[in-house]
């Protein structure tokens, strides 16, 4: 008997009328969802409904961009409403809903799901004078979105094992750092990294480096905090991750106390490669202007200097630096690359299964 | 008062030989009929069509004279005003008795239900019982509960799928009885499904036998018993003796001497049958029949001896009154008493129509 | 059946048959039931749950072609397709047999034996069910990171995974007379050869439909696998969404997952159906006495417990484990409920929808044997290999043109709970309602019920239990439930899932911990009844 007590002879037909009534209250509550729903339909061409709510979709997380909203409606007097997801995810649904989408603005992790969404002319053109605020490299070239803060990868090194970090990836893949490698092949900005191998030195060189990084016996980790972690424990004594994991680790640890230390590799090395997140306008938006002020928002000081140090990223806006001491952004010698292009991650995923690392 | 009236019905499932294959029954209203049959003769699936379950491939079946089956009719089992006592009672868990037996009187008013259910627990003698659960009464009671459920919503027609097959032998009769009462006091017509020919024989007002998917003889209890139309017959609705014999017009000349019988046959050669209980056991002599005592078994009211007849390839029974003094071994000279039928070899029948039968068809 | 409180809901004082039967039955067919036209008001509730199952297909199809069929052909016409497809059958087949393995041992344990403490053991046995595959997998392979791969995975996937054969088969074993088990024995079969011979056997439809749940389960798992790190089908279609944006070639591969699913679900149906009605009884009169075990009995005990600490003890380990050392971040005791109040709501939304549209599939796929009938149950059964995202799309897809107003909103969310575990529900109502003899439902059309009133009144009232316990586990995996939650989840709203996920994204276990924890625990509730549950 599945609920204690429970008198079957008695109660049963009024269970399963308890059951069919919480049935039939679905499509009472899809009612009375709908008039709780503040905007209007999607298709309305942009501008007339507005000074209603917002509607973005954040492939970021809550933790850092919820307190941003909070500045942001502040500054712009609009409510917002913020979906949260995984990048790619929303940019799928974003996607199927089309033109008949809620959504006002889409910030991305990461540019390659921005450039998905502007191919498919899902994205509206920014206004010039937005676009400028940021160098060319990082934003889109037909002006349809635009990066608001960068990580850098980055080589991290035991500083007492390593008297001296190696300056490119094609470095690692030689016998003196067998095993002695941490990486997350699963993660996005990893596969971002060989993605811009790809487009830089070609496909059959990539996959050349990543057989020869694979029979090096690299370590494997889950997620980069956990590179970094080993690297710091001397478990690994080199890592590839993101900037500022370090540096998040060396604000709630002490940076002097970290063995960890960061090495940018130079000279246009893809190990060096500057990814992006950042923010586009949902074509046909109802909340257009506001959607835009929000682009504003995030290009301007308050939120650029909220991303240094917050998540210790890049300030991306001219003119405005990180708290950290960052090497600038101009000194990195990152390579050149149209980061619309790290969208073709297919072919990346599936040289990395041939290496057999995902 | 209603009739029940089967004509033709045919079904079968798949390929193959139809389960039933073109049988007619009629049944007064007001009486109760049984059917009677081996396993797998296809009553349970004529009792479904009645009762609209199942539909049927072709014939008619008319309720009171309203077709309810036939071709392009199907009056859904609802609608029938058919009451049924299925195989061990199958009550509603779920519910009580009292419930139970209302559950068929959606349409009246509480205060009608109740007086209704109480007549009916009356009607089958157990008063007081409405609170109880199934699982709470014996046997005999939920079969009882069972009869009253389907009577409650004063059904033209009840049909009894071997309703007493569960209970123990001591149990049966009583309940049988009890069952013939209500319906009697109710006035539905009945239809007993068996395949006991005691039950049939000692429960129905009428006997229909049936095999292969076609009733093979219909009558009173006794006809079927003293006249029935073929050896199988005979020897599915009791014990028989089965003797060789020639028809001389009147009486058919056997291994056990000259036999009355009830219909004349001339010069035709067949099996002659008769029961046990005709025959008596003398003491030889002369020209006599001889015979040599085989077994003897004791039942109690009765004693069924079996003798080696000279002249007959198989030994007969006789049924004797009591307790005998006869022991295997023992010479004795069998004799027949009452007339006898004479089955000539291929005899085949079906249908029965037995509304004719008048007051003479109650037992 | 032996608690006091279920006695009702058995037929007295034996099971009765309505089916003609060997009385009455030529030897060939199947007569009476089989034959029965299904009420066209229960053809009509079925075949719209069935539409709404098969929902997704017309989505996948759309996208599928939309690039033409050739496009969708080279994709899916690859040496990969086939390695993928080798990968995924090959998990499944090592986590089914696992699973019938852990299922009946434990079922058998539990119900047929004299284990010490064997009430405690037969809800320990379910309550993995209330962890969800991503935590399970991800708790070992912290504790345990050479286990990545397909190791991992299976072992991941059979622990949250077993209880749905253990359920079935502890039931079914509460149904099979002793008396057969005894004839055996007496006929000179020991008493492995009896299990074998005669017990088995007829366990044999229960097994096979939990082992059906189980493949469905792990071909259209995302969390575990990926967190195994080993690449099955479903983990490639969720890849190509993230990969490629372009939907068509995940879409393509899902038809293919569908189409595995209709050979999954057609070979079930064989075992069912050579099985016949195994089940027709209402369980029996006389409760089996227990085996002694003898020396086995202390490994039996350690089987058990390596099975409870390993399924059950050490995922609640780690997250105490996490909620121990989460210094981090401090708790949010006021978020905490109220998202476990929107979870237990739409779940509870969510479990209610499944059953209601399962039980005209289930009904018929018990009483009424036919083609059409058929044909539906495995309808129901579409959504339930596909993976949760691609059901989300379809959703998104389907309600942004046909249900607008719908859109992000709850009742789509608990819809989409229903396409996704429709079988589930349907399952268990076909199993409840077979357990109660049809000659019920006749009786009651003689007393002047339709076929509605039937349903009402007897059909329903007498199955409810083991619809009960359908939905008790249809709200369990609604509440697990994530890649579909995320996408048509109304904007702002947060279910224990989706929160967990947020906090894992940010890497913070320990501020996951609390609402994997919660989550573990409200599950817990409908698993532990499920273990009690005695029909």
């Amino acid at each position: 008997m599945i609920w204690k007590g429970f008198d079957m002879r008695r109660s049963s037909s009024r269970t399963i009328g308890a059951l069919a009534a919480s049935a039939l209250l679905v499509p009472l509550m899809a009612a009375c969802g709908s008039d709780g729903r503040g905007t209007g339909s999607g298709t309305e061409a942009g501008g007339k409904n507005e000074g209603g709510t917002l509607v973005i979709y954040s492939g970021r997380s809550e933790e850092l961009v919820a307190p941003l909203i909070e500045k942001l409606e502040k500054a712009t007097g609009a409510k917002a409403e913020v979906r949260y997801g995984d990048s790619a995810e929303l940019a799928a649904q974003l996607l199927e809903e089309g033109d008949r989408t809620d959504a006002d603005l889409f910030f991305s992790q990461d540019a390659g799901a921005l450039g998905a969404l502007g191919k498919e002319g899902r994205l509206a053109a920014l206004p010039q004078k937005s676009l400028d605020t940021v160098d060319k490299a990082f934003r889109a070239e037909n002006g349809n979105w635009v990066g608001v803060s960068g990580r850098v990868r980055v080589i991290a090194y035991h500083s007492d094992k390593v008297a001296e970090a190696p300056d490119s990836v094609h470095e690692l893949t030689k016998p003196e750092w067998k095993g002695k490698v941490g990486y997350a092949p699963t993660n996005a900005s990893f596969q971002a990294f060989v993605t811009g191998m790809r487009v830089l030195e070609g496909d059959d060189a990539t996959r050349k480096w990543l057989k020869d990084f694979q029979a090096n016996d690299p370590q494997v980790y889950e997620k980069n905090g956990a590179v970094l972690d080993a690297v710091d424990d001397g478990k690994a004594e080199l890592g590839l991750i993101n900037h500022y994991y370090w540096y998040e680790k060396a604000a709630e640890e002490g940076a002097d106390k970290l063995k960890a230390k960061l090495h940018f590799p130079t000279k246009g090395d893809p190990g060096a490669l500057v990814n992006v997140a950042g923010v586009g306008v949902i074509k046909g938006s109802d909340q257009s202007t506001a959607a835009q002020k929000a682009v504003d928002f995030f290009l301007a000081k308050e939120a650029q200097t909220y991303f240094a140090n917050e998540t210790h990223e890049y300030p991306l806006a001219a003119g405005v630096t990180s708290e950290d001491d960052l090497p600038p952004l101009e000194s990195i010698d990152a390579p050149e690359i149209d980061l619309s292009r790290l969208e073709s991650l297919q072919v990346t995923l599936e040289m990395l299964q041939e290496a057999g690392m995902v | 008062m209603t009739d029940l009236r089967i004509t033709g019905l045919t079904k079968s499932y798949g390929p193959g030989a139809p389960v039933l294959n073109g049988v007619d029954l009629s049944v007064p209203a007001g009486r109760l009929a049984a059917v009677l049959g081996p396993s797998g003769c296809g009553k349970t699936t004529m009792l479904r069509i009645v009762a609209g379950f199942l539909r049927a491939d072709a014939g008619t079946v008319e309720i009171g004279g309203r077709i309810v089956t036939g071709p392009g009719t199907h009056l859904s089992p609802e609608r029938r005003r058919i009451g049924i006592v299925p195989q061990e009672g199958a009550l509603f868990p779920h519910l009580s008795v009292a419930r139970n037996v209302a559950f068929g009187l959606a349409g009246s008013s509480p205060a009608e239900r109740r007086r209704r259910t109480g007549d009916m627990l009356d009607l089958v003698g157990l008063h007081g019982y409405g609170d109880r659960m199934p699982h709470e009464l014996s046997g005999g009671q939920q079969q009882r509960v069972s009869l009253a459920r389907a009577l409650a919503p004063e059904p033209a027609i009840v049909l009894l799928d071997e309703p007493f097959n569960a209970l123990d032998s001591g149990l049966r009769t009583g309940v049988r009885a009890d069952v013939r009462a209500a319906l009697r006091s109710t006035g539905a017509t009945g239809v007993l499904i068996t395949h006991d020919q005691q039950e049939a024989l000692s429960t129905a007002d009428l006997v229909a036998v049936v095999r292969a998917g076609r009733v093979v003889q219909c009558g009173t209890p006794q006809d079927v018993y003293r006249r029935p139309d073929d050896p199988w017959v005979a020897a599915f609705v009791g014990g028989v003796v089965m003797l060789p014999g020639t028809g001389r017009g009147t009486t058919a000349d056997t291994a056990l001497g000259r036999i009355p019988l009830e219909t004349p046959v001339d010069g035709a050669a067949g099996t002659v049958v008769l029961r046990p209980e005709q025959l008596t056991l003398g003491a030889p002599s002369g020209r006599a029949p001889h015979g040599t005592v085989a077994d003897v078994s004791f039942h109690g009211p009765d004693t069924l001896v079996t003798v080696a007849v000279t002249g007959l390839d198989s030994p007969v029974h006789v049924r004797v009154s009591g307790p005998v003094a006869h022991r295997p071994g023992d010479p004795v000279s069998p004799a027949v008493t009452g007339t006898a039928t004479l089955h000539l070899p291929r005899r085949d029948g079906n249908g029965c129509v037995a509304g004719g039968d008048g007051p003479a068809a109650t037992a | 059946m032996k608690s006091p409180g279920t006695r009702g809901h058995q037929a007295p004082p034996a099971p009765a048959r309505s089916d003609p039967g060997p009385d009455d039955a030529p030897a060939p067919s199947r007569p009476g039931r089989a034959g029965r036209r299904p009420p066209l008001f229960l053809l009509a509730l079925a075949s719209a749950a069935a539409a709404l199952a098969l929902l997704p297909l017309v989505y996948l199809v759309v996208r599928a072609v939309e690039r033409g069929p050739e496009y969708a052909w080279n994709v899916v016409a690859t040496d990969r397709t086939l390695e993928l497809l080798a990968r995924s059958v090959g998990l499944a087949a090592v986590v089914v047999t696992a699973c019938l393995v852990l299922g009946i041992s434990l079922a058998w344990l539990t119900v047929r034996t004299a284990l010490p403490g064997r009430r405690a053991w037969s809800v320990l046995a379910t309550l993995p069910l209330a962890v969800p595959s991503y935590v399970a997998a991800f708790a070992w392979i912290s504790a345990r990171p050479d286990l990545a791969g397909f190791s991992g995975a299976a072992f991941a996937l059979t622990l949250v995974s077993y209880p749905y054969v253990y359920l079935p088969v502890a039931a079914a074993l509460r149904g099979i007379d002793p008396a057969q088990e005894e004839a055996a024995r007496a006929l000179g079969h020991g008493p492995w050869s009896t299990f074998r011979r005669v017990t088995l056997p007829q366990l044999r439809p229960a097994a096979a439909g939990g082992g059906l749940l189980v493949a469905l389960y792990v071909l259209s798992d995302f969390g575990a696998v990926s967190i195994m790190r080993y690449e099955t089908f479903t983990r490639a279609i969720h890849t190509s969404y993230k990969a490629s944006f372009d939907r068509t070639p995940a879409a393509a591969l899902s038809v293919v997952l569908v189409l595995m699913t209709v050979l999954l679900v057609a070979a079930e149906a064989r075992t069912r159906g050579r099985a016949g009605h195994a089940r027709t009884g209402g369980g029996t009169a006389r409760p089996a006495s227990p085996a002694p075990l003898g020396r086995l009995k202390w490994p039996a005990l350690g089987w058990c417990s390596a099975v409870a600490a390993a399924g059950v003890a050490f995922p609640a380990g780690t997250l105490g484990y996490w909620l121990a050392v989460g210094n981090s971040r401090t708790w949010d005791p006021r978020g905490l409920l109220e998202t476990g109040g929107i979870t237990l709501l739409v779940a509870a939304l969510g479990a209610a929808l499944t059953t209601c549209l399962a039980l005209p599939v289930g009904v018929l796929a018990a009483r009424h044997r036919g083609r059409t009938a058929h044909l539906l149950e495995q309808a129901a059964y579409a959504g339930h290999a596909v993976p949760g995202i691609t059901v989300g799309l379809a959703m998104v897809f389907l309600a942004v043109r046909f249900a607008y107003p719908l859109y992000q909103e709850l009742p789509l969310l608990v819809t989409a709970y229903a396409v996704l575990f429709l079988p589930i529900a349907v399952g268990a109502t076909r199993a409840a309602v077979l357990q109660s003899p049809p000659v019920l439902e006749d009786v009651a059309r003689s007393l002047g019920r339709g076929p509605l009133g039937v349903l009402r009144e007897v059909t329903v009232p007498l199955a409810a239990p083991g619809i009960a316990a359908g939905a008790a586990l249809t709200f369990v995996v609604c509440m697990k439930e994530l890649p579909a939650t995320l996408l048509l989840r109304p904007t702002g709203m947060d279910t224990l899932a989706t929160r967990l996920w947020t906090e894992t994204g940010t890497g913070s276990y320990a501020a996951a911990a609390p609402y994997a924890a919660v989550l573990i625990l409200i599950a817990a509730v409908p698993s532990y009844l499920l273990g009690r549950h005695r029909t």
